[in-house]
């Protein structure tokens, strides 16, 4: 199977495609392929010349701590999620909104940053009436990836505009602290509210599976009140 | 003000940082990545606590027992009792943060059965605990850092500590970034690294996790304790990329283990231990299911579906996911493979280890769970443990002047350069895999001594080679100066295998089956200048 990977040895170098042909099992993941192209042998690109080994992140491989995002095939994702079963060709890039450390590996601080910036914590636990626990159990698991800022048209990164991560948050800890609701709704129309055009793309992609849609619509009927 | 210096941003790391923020000290919070990517996110089914709420009948006693009788009575009382006596105060604390634990009709967190414990006790959210507990805590450590009382320090990773005569000041960091070492001083160190799982290459575990700081510390006098026993879990899936975990949730909430014979299924564990059978402790399962020598099967699909959806939506997820098996209606596949290591640093009870101001917290430690660690007290001891140090951090007057650590940190980065220098291709990683390989073939879950002997003649191969290589460069600097201290613990912990002659909680020995009081204590290893030695700790030299 063909694999190209856009690749930047450095953060001031320029980036490059190299291809590699990976012929190792196909119940794999991409995880599971940048690991066999990098340890299984050698590493030697599809020419057949000598080649350097693949930056890229990982933790836990299986989907729950995010390191591993990046786009495959012109989505973005996490690669130990992502099976090649069925697929003729994988092409990996970086998520292209944050600075590119090496390889695939991003520089995704921005993300901490903002929610710091903010004071996006929680405090004294005083729940609002609200009985909309599976909610707040599905924001909880946010894994801080970027997957949403990736497919967002309207997040850059070092902007004002923070994205869903930031607005699913924003509603776990307005639905755990009713006494921040207002502090917190006055933060989320100004990186959020405001500018979000709702092409609701960061839904579709996020691995952890949020209903941003109505972290969204709580926080606005919130401030409504 | 008092400086502390934390490694590791999972939850004990987390639970340090704050309470000694809360305290008034000063902290730097170091890890490589932020917590979110910490092998704590993985911890799925729960953490013990006998409340108010409890089931009738428990008692603090009552978990205290169980966690000794679980962990084959190598653990101390005093430790045990300090651990499970303030189970209720940790839930309550993490309901005050916010933790979104699965909740009963009147709101509060619920509680489920695990393995060998005599009463429902296991708070949980559903069956992603660990995640949970982690997002409440960063929420909780930010508003520290807001505060300024706690400083994280991201892509930086442990080098060595800064030790003279026997006191820590401090440690060398590595900072990715850079590409440079740096020697950071503090009134003290508290390592919060984790397990050792990478050592033992594809486990349940983070690729993070690998024992390196434990080694390092070794080799520079930290003593190391029960090595041996290393926790396998009963019920993992295996993939190509990795052994997923599939939480002992499964089983607390009904699940029943089985294997096929000539068309019957038979509910093995059942059969030999009664009703309660799939819910024995992980050491006594994971050894019946390596017994069977077939193929054995976890099965939930008789549960309620709303039970399934409801409780264990992450395992029925990943076994779609992964395995393309839908858990309502069919069988799990299910294999042990190495999950927690109740080895680690050895700490006295306020989790200080034998040099002075240096302390270690979570799984790096050793000292609560024995031979064998119950199934939700991981998550509590991290807790706990983080909260002891930081008191004890607290309680002390501060070390006053450091040393000048110049001379070692020039060393070092000479070291570093050197490696940096080379042309070779040859990958660290191979040497890694070459070491994983040795330690899953024999430390498994059957042991003797011919096979850690041999183990140790392949680790003691590697260990001569080790420095011999150049390696290749364009590897993370971390995997190459990691590598000889991996080595090290690795032949530690084999060395400890071999010492104990006898078959006890999760280190069974085909040539030694039965349990001898006489190794009734902890196994303690010190490096003795690259001449490890082994004992037993008959005087409780940790038990205070």
């Amino acid at each position: 199977m063909r694999v190209d990977i856009l690749r930047q040895q450095s953060p001031e170098s320029a980036p490059y495609w190299e291809t590699f042909e990976y012929d190792g099992p196909m119940d794999n993941s991409v995880a599971g392929v940048l690991d066999y192209i990098n340890y299984h042998d050698d590493v030697v690109n599809a020419d057949g010349k000598p080649s350097i080994r693949v930056g890229w992140d990982c933790s836990c491989m299986q989907g729950v701590c995010g390191a591993c995002a990046m786009v495959i095939n012109g989505t973005p994702a996490l690669a130990c999620e992502t099976l090649i079963r069925g697929l003729k060709a994988v092409e990996l890039r970086p998520l292209r909104k944050f600075p590119v450390i090496r390889d695939l590996l991003v520089d995704r601080a921005s993300i901490h940053e903002n929610l710091m910036r903010t004071n996006m914590y929680i405090g004294e636990y005083q729940p609002s009436t609200e009985n909309d626990h599976a909610h707040q159990y599905a924001a909880a698991k946010c894994l801080k990836c970027g997957l949403c800022l990736e497919v967002c048209p309207n997040y850059v990164n070092g902007h004002t505009f923070y994205g869903a991560a930031f607005a699913n948050d924003c509603y776990l800890v307005a639905s755990r602290n009713r006494a921040k609701a207002k502090e917190i709704g006055a933060v989320y129309a100004a990186h959020f509210g405001r500018d979000c055009s709702k092409s609701l793309s960061c839904v579709d992609v996020c691995p952890m599976k949020i209903p941003t849609l109505a972290s969204m619509a709580k926080l606005n009927r919130n401030k409504a009140r | 003000m008092k400086q502390v210096l934390v490694i590791g941003s999972g939850i004990s790391g987390l639970a340090c940082a704050i309470r000694c923020a809360k305290l008034g000290l000063r902290v730097e919070l170091v890890s490589p990545y932020p917590s979110e990517r910490s092998q704590s996110v993985m911890a799925a089914g729960g953490i013990n606590a006998v409340t108010d709420r409890c089931e009738a009948g428990d008692s603090v006693a009552c978990h205290i027992e169980d966690t000794l009788k679980g962990g084959g009575f190598l653990a101390g009382r005093d430790a045990v009792t300090g651990l499970c006596g303030h189970g209720a105060e940790i839930i309550r604390y993490l309901e005050s943060i916010g933790t979104v634990f699965s909740v009963n009709a009147q709101g509060r967190p619920n509680y489920r059965a695990f393995g060998g414990q005599t009463y429902k006790r296991t708070y949980y959210c559903g069956a992603s605990t660990g995640k949970q507990i982690v997002t409440a805590l960063v929420m909780e450590a930010r508003r520290f850092e807001a505060a300024g009382l706690i400083c994280r320090r991201l892509r930086s990773c442990f080098h060595s500590a800064l030790i003279e005569d026997g006191v820590c000041h401090g440690a060398l960091l590595f900072d990715e970034g850079s590409g440079a070492l740096e020697a950071v001083c503090a009134d003290a160190l508290v390592m919060a690294t984790g397990g050792q799982n990478a050592l033992f290459g594809r486990t349940t575990g983070s690729t993070q996790c690998d024992g390196y700081a434990a080694g390092r510390l070794f080799t520079q006098g930290a003593e190391l304790k029960n090595l041996e026993f290393i926790q396998y879990h009963p019920t993992t899936l295996l993939t190509p990329q990795k052994r997923m975990l599939i939480s002992e949730a499964a089983r607390g909430e009904g699940g029943r283990l089985f294997y096929d014979e000539n068309g019957r299924r038979v509910y093995f564990m059942e059969d030999r231990y009664g009703p309660k059978g799939n819910l024995m402790t992980r050491d006594v399962i994971s050894r019946e299911i390596d017994a069977a020598g077939r193929p054995v099967f976890l099965d939930v699909s008789f549960l309620d579906g709303r039970i399934i959806d409801e409780r264990l939506p992450e395992i029925r997820d990943l076994c779609a996911r992964y395995a393309g098996i839908d858990i309502h209606t069919t069988p799990i596949p299910v294999q042990p493979s190495v999950h927690f290591f109740m080895g680690g640093l050895a700490v006295h009870l306020n989790h200080e280890t034998n040099i002075r101001n240096l302390f270690a917290v979570g799984e790096c430690a050793s000292i609560y769970h024995g031979a064998n660690r119950l199934g939700g007290n991981s998550l509590l001891a991290a807790i706990y443990s983080g909260n002891v140090a930081a008191e004890a951090i607290a309680g002390r007057s501060g070390a006053g002047k450091h040393p000048d650590f110049g001379k070692m940190l020039r060393e070092e980065r000479g070291k570093l350069e050197k490696r940096r220098q080379t042309d070779s291709r040859f990958p660290v990683m191979y040497v890694r895999d070459m070491v994983a390989e040795t330690m899953q073939k024999q430390l498994g879950i059957v042991r003797s001594e011919k096979n850690l002997a041999d183990g140790l003649e392949d680790v003691d191969y590697c260990i001569s080679v080790a420095e011999r290589i150049n390696y290749d460069p364009n590897v993370m600097p971390y995997f190459n100066y990691s590598l000889p201290a991996l080595l090290t613990l690795a032949r530690a912990t084999l060395q400890c295998a071999l010492f104990r002659r006898e078959s006890r909680g999760a280190h069974y020995r085909c040539d030694y089956p039965e349990t001898d009081a006489a190794y009734q204590c902890a196994t303690l290893i010190a490096y003795n200048g690259g001449e490890p030695r082994t004992r037993l700790d008959k005087e409780g030299e940790y038990e205070s």
